[in-house]
This record gives structure tokens, C-alpha cells and sequence, in this order.
């Protein structure tokens, strides 16, 4: 098996298809990070130009009057209880700038890395991973070598496995170059640091509104954490999917074609039927696992993460399923 | 050979990888699912709030219970006295009355939301003690509306306005139950943004504050106190550095124009 | 024979879409056997082939690879075989030794000396190195030769291996699989529509047609069995009522003194001594050798089936 894998990787490698994954992450960050930087210099400008100060230097008056501010509204009698721990969180948070000296307006490579996977996890990410996994079987089929390789004594189902522990394998790989070259490009742009910075998640959902009670800080390298693993899990279920119908489909290009097509479509649905019930159980709705840790997501009753991920897994399990069952029966005729 | 090197990292980085990813996933699952760690004080506010509520009634004294949004909370003020310091301060130095403050305004709050306030009966030992109501409201209803397009903006426009009209006459049905004789003074709304507005906003605006005079003179004992005059061509006096509330000097201005209005009432009181 | 068949094929039938490809073939291959399975495009040839190695699964019928069952001990069925399905195709994007490897690691019994026997077999030593995408047809038809050989099977199947060659490199070809049979006691397993290819390089040969085998047979019995006579005689009409009686030969007349015959399995010399005995004056007498193609055209195309 260990043997099997290593001939799928070699195969990928020499193919070439991880690089060329690899060199979009690159031109991607590298234009994303510097419409970052841009972007929060016009802000800057914006900033002193309308309040007359220099938000570079005065954001420490700004923050020391925010925090006063916070606490006398943490005081208030009259504020609900559950509106406190948004408003600890944020004292916290102000606390830490001022205490590091942090500019809250300023980027960091931290803040960048994990501001990057939020974006992509939901398109850009699955995008990446359709290219890896559609090619693992049917780019055999239409090359013709998949003869080669159902032939030896190695029943279909190990090949199979290899190929599937190699799309897992990648899609770490995927996700490392990710993180180390988003930290490393953004690093060049906004400086390495940011990694302690606290971060506000725990964000839940009660009786369809964003619940906030048990919101909190966590340091942004467990936040940065959390996002990648969630970003992991999306490319574990997107995997999956896109394995199933390269087995499905003899070319790659129809396979590609299918699965982003899917996707593309999930995300019209999740914006134009959003009332619509039975959409929440389409994965491509499902994507945006990190909006649940952010607290940024629309508040649909019933929709919390760990639905989401139950989701997912029930995608991702029935793909496999299919594949495995379709792959080890058909006959193969190319 | 180069391909078997590569091979054998991309296999530890891939273990690696895998272990750390599965640890932060379970972590992932477990802040959003669990309770908050932190501690959170039931009791706290409810002692507070009871320390606040004046035990005695003196008769130099004027109780004043500030309703409503960040503008009655005095969001905004570098100076953080809001309403009730520069009312005081202003009573101090003009009257021999002394008025003691209880600040309920929540940021962010809609008519909606301080109708629940006031039905949720939290209020109801206050405000049956208090002399003077002050409340600021409607601010955060109409605000949103502003970025939508001029055609859905009117229709909008109805449809606020209606839902708040109607919140506003159930809360002042609310706060005459609990107090019939209490003075109500109620805020006109002011447009921050005099500068970006265009006619029809204006327009719209003015109606609101019209409607909103109308509904609040048909009770016998609170006065509308306009702003939107005030701020016209004072934006930049006294808008604060966010753009939306009033600073310090702005405060100070409206608080002026209050302590005019109730300088007879007060010393009858 | 005592010795377990190298590959058995009992009553195997494939319908595809409705459509019998296959229609009951039933066939028994001994080691060091060179077999052809000669018959015309779209016999059935690749789909047996391909129910042979487990790629289709067979409406029917069984496969038994030395005495292993395919569908049931896929594994052990398979540890036997080697094979080139169709064209040689190989993974473009590595070398002909990164491939090798690729299928080495496959089979723990493959050893690193057992990989560069194999290159020298082919005959591959120089260009080993370079990207399959760089090579000739004939020397990706040599590596595909060396990845079926590389485990050592006891049955090497080769579907129209000889496709795209040129004639110097069918030559080549012809000879390195003799070779293999000989020195390395494999049972060749030869598909072909070509008839020289089958005449030259087989043992034995099976023609397909329409799914169904019509004929199995060595090669040389065939070819003799079907050995055609002329005669040049005195009188042909008794020579024709002779041969029908005495030893059940059809014969015809072919012109004013001449018959011919499919004479069988009956010795020339007898037949001969025969008709002289009978009185009949014998003034020449010619045996056309037929070729397979004869044959081959005999059994498939003609109207009557022998």
C-alpha cells in the first residue's frame, strides 16, 4: 500500500499538475496581498484626511477613548448579559493592541494568512483541490494506463485507496503552501508578527439570531489553526466529490467541467435561495465553515457548524462509497 | 534521486500536517459547540441596578431617566458626560435643583428594541420614581435606508416609518402606565451626514421628525425638542470623529436647548 | 496432462449492451505453448482478452488462470500474468525506468536485477532514461513488452502487438517472443488479425469469429489437414466415384483431366498406390500447400464453415 502511494505521488509530482497548483497560490497571494497593503494605505489617507490626525499615530488616543467607552458600557445596568462577553472580547482585544502597541487598522502576516483561507475556502480553495483530484482517475482512463495498472496483482480496491490516501496527502500539501507562502508574501508586505494577537470567535446561533454570550478570545495563531483545519475539512469533502466523478468520467476535462460547474451553481443558490430549505443540505451551500468562527455568516436557523460539517461528512462519505462500489465492478474498456 | 526526496518530504509534511489539522479541527468544533469558558456574573447587574435606584425621594432633587440609543447614551462624547452630565451641570449652575441620572440607553437600539425594553419591565422601578423621561429613538431605524436606491428607499421609507410610528405610541402607552405624570422629552433625529445628503433624504428626514412631533404632542405632558436645525450647519462643530454621533460640543448644544425648554418646569418641580 | 492448464477459459460469454460480444468460448493453454488467437477485427479478441486479465467481467463462464479463478483469487490469478492490452500505453510524463518502477513497486517479487535484465532483454539499455514522450512506437512497444515481462509470468498476453511495428521491427519482435517462450518457459498468448504474424510465430492457433471459436488447432496439423491435391488422370469421373467410396474424399473435377481434393488426414502415398492399383493412369499429381490465409478466409468469410 505504502509502495502505492509513493507511485501515485511520484506520478503527480512528475506530472507537473502540483506545480502549476502551487504557482497560481503564488500570483494569487502575492496580487491579493498587495491589493491588501494598498487597500489599508488608501484607509490611512482616508483616515487622516477626514479626522485631521494621523490614524498611524493617533490610534492610541482613539483606542484609550474606545476602551473607556466599552467599560462604562460594560457597567451599564441596563445591558444585556449576553451583549457582555462581545463587549469583553472587544476590551480584551483593544487591551492587547495597546499593551503590544498593536495598530488595530495595520495588517499582519497573521491576520493576512488566515484572512486569505477565509476567502478561498468556499471557491479558490476547491478550485485547487478539483484540479489535484480530477485527474487521479480519469486522467488514467483516458490516457489509457489504467490498464496497466488494474492488471497487476493488486485488486482494484487498493488502487483505488492509494489514490484516494494521495488526494488526502495533497490536499495538506496544498494547504501548507498556502500558509507558508501567504505568511511569507504578506510577511514582506506587513511584517512577520501578529501570531499572540487575540482573536473573537464562539459566535452561535439561538433562536435564529447571532448569539453572542459565549464569545472569546483566542490567540490568533489557534484561531489561524482552526481555520486551516476547517479549510482541510472542506478539501477533504470537495476531494471526494471531484474523486467520484473522475471515476465516473473518463475525461478530466468533462470531470473539472462537472464539479466546478457544480460549485459555481452552489454559490447562486446560497444567494438566491437562501429560504429555500432543502438547499442547506447541498454541499456547495455548506463551504463557508469558517463564517461559523468568525461570527460572520447569515443567521439561518439550524444551520450551525457542526450541521454544516455533518453535511458535509454525509457528501463526502457517499462519494466515497459510490466510487469505491463503481470502481471496483465496472469493466474497463478504454 | 530528486523525486524520491520529494516524495519522502511530502510524506512527513503530510503526517504532520494531517495530526495538527485533525487537532485544530477538533478544536474548531469545540469552541463553536461549547459553552463560554469565561465567567460570566448573573447576579452583577441586577445589584447594581438596585444600588443605582434612589431610596429616598428629596425634594431638591430631580430624578431623570435617560431611554433609548446611542445618542441618549452619549455615545460619542470625548468628554463622556453625555446628557446627563451637561443637564446637571447646567441645573447646578442655573437653579437650586440637582438632578440625579440614570443612563438606559443601549447603542445600536431600534424603536423595536426599546419597546421590548420597557415591556421586558426592567425599567419599572426607575421609571416609576422618575421626574423626567428623556428619550432618544429612530435613529438607528431610518439610518439604514439611506444606502439603498432612490426608488426602494421611499417604499422602505413607508414601511419604517409605520413600524415605527406604531412602536412609539405603544411605548409611550408603556411609559404612561408605569408613570402618567412623568415629563417626556423626546429628541428630533439630525442628519450627520448634511454634507453627502441629497433633497430627497432631507425630505425624508423631515418627514419623519414631523411625524414623530405629531405623535409625541398628543400626549399631554412630553415636548419634542428638534435638532435637526442645530446640526444643519454645525456638522463639523459638532458631529464627532466617527462621523454619526455628536461629540462633546454637540451634547452641550442639545443639552442647552433642553434646559431652555424645561427651566420653568424644573423649578416648578 | 497431468500439469495444471496455464489458462483455462470454460464457457465464457460477455453481452454488452444486449449484444453478445462473446459467445461461449471454452479454451486450455500448456507452458511453453506460443498460441495465436487469430480472427478478424471486432471477433471478440479484446474482450476475451480483457475477461482473461480481470478488466471486464464475464456474463458468463470462467476463467482460470493456473488454476486460479480470476473473479474469486483475483490476486493470485494475476501474479501469473503479464500483458499489453491493445497499444502500449505507458505514463508519457516519466522515463522508461521511472514506468518499470512504477509497476516493480507493484510486486514485492520484482528485484532491482531483475529490472535491468529485463532492459537488456528488450534491448531498452541506452534510451531508459529518457521520457516516454520521446520515444519511437517500437520502443514503447519494447518497454510495454518489458513491463509485462518484468514479474516473471507464466502467461505474457499480447494483444495485436505487432500494431504500427515495421516489418524489420515485427521481425525483432517475432524473435524476442520465441525467445521468451523458449528460454523463460512462458506461455505466449498472441492476438492478432494479421495471418502471416500467427503462421510464422505460433504453435498453436484459435480462429475467432463472431464470438464463437470455429477451429483449434496446431498450426502444422492445419496446415497439412487441409493440404489440397490436384491429379492429372486417365479418367476422372471413376477416380472421383474411387475416392468417394474407398476413403470418403470429396473430390471434383476441376478441368477435361484433372480433380482435386481435400485429402485429410490420409497419407499422398496411399491414396496415390491406390488409384494406380485401380488402373487409372496417374500423369501428375500436386499438392498447393494452402496458407493460413486460405484457411483463415475458408473459415470466416466463406459461406460454409468447416
Amino acid at each position: 500500500m505504502f509502495s502505492l502511494i509513493e507511485n501515485e505521488v511520484i506520478k503527480m509530482i512528475s506530472k507537473k499538475r502540483l506545480l502549476f497548483v502551487i504557482a497560481i497560490l503564488v500570483a494569487l497571494i502575492s496580487v491579493f496581498a498587495y491589493g491588501q497593503h494598498h487597500s489599508s494605505e488608501r484607509i490611512k489617507t482616508q483616515l487622516s484626511q477626514r479626522m485631521g490626525i494621523s490614524a498611524t499615530t493617533d490610534w492610541h488616543k482613539l483606542a484609550d477613548q474606545q476602551l473607556i467607552e466599552l467599560k462604562n458600557r460594560l457597567d451599564s445596568p441596563y445591558r444585556d448579559e449576553k451583549d457582555k462577553s462581545a463587549l469583553r472580547v472587544r476590551i480584551e482585544q483593544l487591551q492587547y493592541n495597546l499593551d503590544n502597541d498593536i495598530n488595530p487598522l495595520e495588517q499582519s502576516a497573521a491576520k493576512f494568512t488566515t484572512k486569505f483561507m477565509e476567502q478561498s475556502i468556499f471557491l479558490f480553495l476547491p478550485l485547487l483541490i478539483i484540479m489535484l483530484a480530477s485527474d487521479m482517475v480519469s486522467g488514467e482512463s483516458s490516457s489509457g494506463t489504467i490498464k496497466l495498472l488494474l492488471v497487476r496483482n493488486v485488486p482494484r480496491w487498493k488502487v483505488l485507496l492509494s489514490k484516494f490516501l494521495t488526494l488526502i496527502m495533497l490536499e495538506i500539501i496544498v494547504l501548507f503552501f498556502a500558509f507558508v507562502l501567504s505568511e511569507i508574501i504578506s510577511g514582506l508586505f506587513f511584517g512577520f508578527g501578529g501570531w499572540n494577537a487575540p482573536v473573537a470567535t464562539g459566535f452561535k446561533l439561538v433562536a435564529g439570531k447571532l448569539d453572542t454570550s459565549s464569545v472569546l478570545n483566542v490567540p490568533q495563531w489557534r484561531y489561524t489553526l482552526m481555520v486551516y483545519s476547517l479549510a482541510f475539512f472542506v478539501s477533504f469533502v470537495v476531494g471526494s466529490i471531484s474523486f467520484m466523478i473522475s471515476v465516473l468520467v473518463r475525461s478530466t476535462a468533462a470531470s473539472i467541467g462537472i464539479i466546478m460547474s457544480t460549485l459555481v451553481a452552489g454559490n447562486f443558490i446560497s444567494y438566491f435561495l437562501s429560504d429555500w430549505k432543502i438547499t442547506r443540505y447541498m454541499f456547495m451551500v455548506n463551504l463557508r465553515l469558517t463564517d461559523y468562527l468568525s461570527g460572520s455568516f447569515q443567521p439561518i436557523e439550524g444551520m450551525t457548524l457542526l450541521f454544516s460539517i455533518l453535511v458535509l461528512l454525509g457528501w463526502a462519505s457517499a462519494s466515497i462509497i459510490i466510487s469505491f462500489v463503481y470502481f471496483t465492478k465496472k469493466d474497463i474498456l478504454v | 534521486m530528486f523525486k524520491k526526496s520529494m516524495w519522502y518530504s511530502i510524506l512527513v509534511i503530510a503526517f504532520v500536517g494531517f495530526v495538527i489539522l485533525a487537532n485544530g479541527f477538533y478544536q474548531a468544533i469545540l469552541v463553536t459547540t461549547q459553552a463560554n469558558p469565561q465567567p460570566t456574573s448573573e447576579s452583577a447587574p441586577l445589584e447594581s441596578a438596585a444600588d443605582l435606584t434612589p431610596s429616598s425621594k428629596n425634594p431638591n432633587t430631580i430624578q431623570m431617566l435617560i431611554l433609548g440609543d446611542s445618542v441618549a447614551k452619549g455615545t460619542g462624547d470625548e468628554k463622556s458626560k453625555g446628557f446627563s452630565g451637561y443637564l446637571s451641570e447646567y441645573l447646578k449652575n442655573n437653579t437650586s435643583k440637582e438632578i440625579i441620572a440614570d443612563n438606559a440607553g443601549i447603542d445600536g437600539l431600534e424603536s423595536t428594541g426599546l419597546l421590548e425594553q420597557l415591556q421586558s419591565h426592567r425599567l419599572e422601578e426607575q421609571l416609576t420614581h422618575t421626574d423626567i423621561i428623556l428619550v432618544s429613538i429612530g435613529g438607528n431605524d431610518i439610518r439604514s435606508i439611506l444606502t439603498l436606491n432612490s426608488f426602494d428607499k421611499e417604499n422602505e421609507f413607508k414601511v419604517r416609518l409605520d413600524r415605527y410610528l406604531s412602536n412609539l405610541k405603544l411605548t409611550f402607552k408603556e411609559l404612561r402606565r408605569t408613570n402618567p405624570n412623568s415629563i417626556i422629552i423626546f429628541l428630533g433625529l439630525y442628519n450627520p451626514y448634511e454634507k453627502a445628503t441629497n433633497l430627497v433624504d432631507s425630505q425624508l428626514l423631515n418627514s419623519w421628525n414631523f411625524n414623530t412631533q405629531q405623535l409625541v404632542e398628543t400626549d399631554g405632558k412630553a415636548i419634542f425638542i428638534p435638532t435637526y436645525d442645530l446640526f444643519k450647519y454645525n456638522t463639523e462643530r459638532f458631529v464627532a470623529q466617527d462621523g454619526l454621533h455628536p461629540n462633546s460640543a454637540g451634547y452641550q448644544a442639545i443639552s442647552n436647548r433642553i434646559s431652555r425648554s424645561l427651566e420653568m418646569i424644573i423649578a416648578g418641580l | 496432462m497431468p500439469q495444471t492448464p496455464v489458462l483455462e477459459l470454460t464457457n465464457l460469454r460477455k453481452t454488452i449492451k444486449g449484444k453478445d460480444i462473446v459467445k461461449g468460448i471454452n479454451l486450455t493453454l500448456h507452458p511453453s505453448q506460443i498460441f495465436g488467437f487469430l480472427g478478424p477485427n471486432g471477433a471478440g479478441k479484446t474482450t476475451t482478452i480483457r475477461m482473461i486479465v480481470g478488466l471486464i467481467k464475464p456474463t458468463e463462464g470462467s476463467v482460470k488462470i493456473c488454476g486460479y479463478s480470476v473473479a474469486r483469487e483475483f490476486v493470485k490469478a494475476l501474479s501469473n500474468v503479464g500483458c499489453i492490452i491493445e497499444s502500449p500505453d505507458m505514463y508519457q510524463y516519466l522515463t522508461g525506468m521511472e514506468n518499470l518502477l512504477q509497476f516493480a513497486a507493484m510486486n514485492k517479487a520484482i528485484s532491482q536485477q531483475r529490472i535491468k535484465d529485463v532492459i537488456e532483454m528488450v534491448g531498452l539499455q541506452h534510451r531508459v532514461n529518457d521520457k516516454v514522450s520521446t520515444y519511437s512506437l517500437g520502443m514503447r512497444q519494447r518497454l510495454g513488452i518489458a513491463q509485462a515481462i518484468i514479474s516473471k509470468p507464466k502467461l505474457l498476453i499480447l494483444d495485436e502487438p505487432t500494431n504500427g511495428l515495421d516489418p524489420a521491427g515485427i521481425t525483432e519482435f517475432r524473435n524476442l517472443i520465441r525467445k521468451l517462450a523458449y528460454d523463460e518457459g512462458m506461455t505466449v498468448f498472441v492476438s492478432s488479425h494479421i495471418l502471416l504474424e500467427i503462421q510464422q510465430m505460433c504453435d498453436i492457433v484459435s480462429i475467432i469469429k463472431q464470438g464463437s471459436v470455429v477451429k483449434t488447432a496446431n498450426i502444422q496439423d492445419l496446415l497439412q489437414d487441409n493440404d489440397k491435391i490436384e491429379w492429372q488422370l486417365s479418367d476422372p469421373e471413376t477416380a472421383i466415384s474411387l475416392l468417394r467410396e474407398h476413403w470418403n474424399i470429396q473430390a471434383s473435377q476441376l478441368k477435361k483431366n484433372t480433380i482435386s481434393a481435400n485429402i485429410g488426414p490420409h497419407p499422398l502415398d496411399k491414396l496415390n498406390e491406390f488409384l494406380i492399383s485401380e488402373g487409372l493412369a496417374l500423369t501428375y499429381c500436386s499438392a498447393t500447400r494452402n496458407t493460413l490465409e486460405d484457411l483463415f478466409l475458408d473459415l470466416t468469410v466463406g459461406d460454409e464453415i468447416v
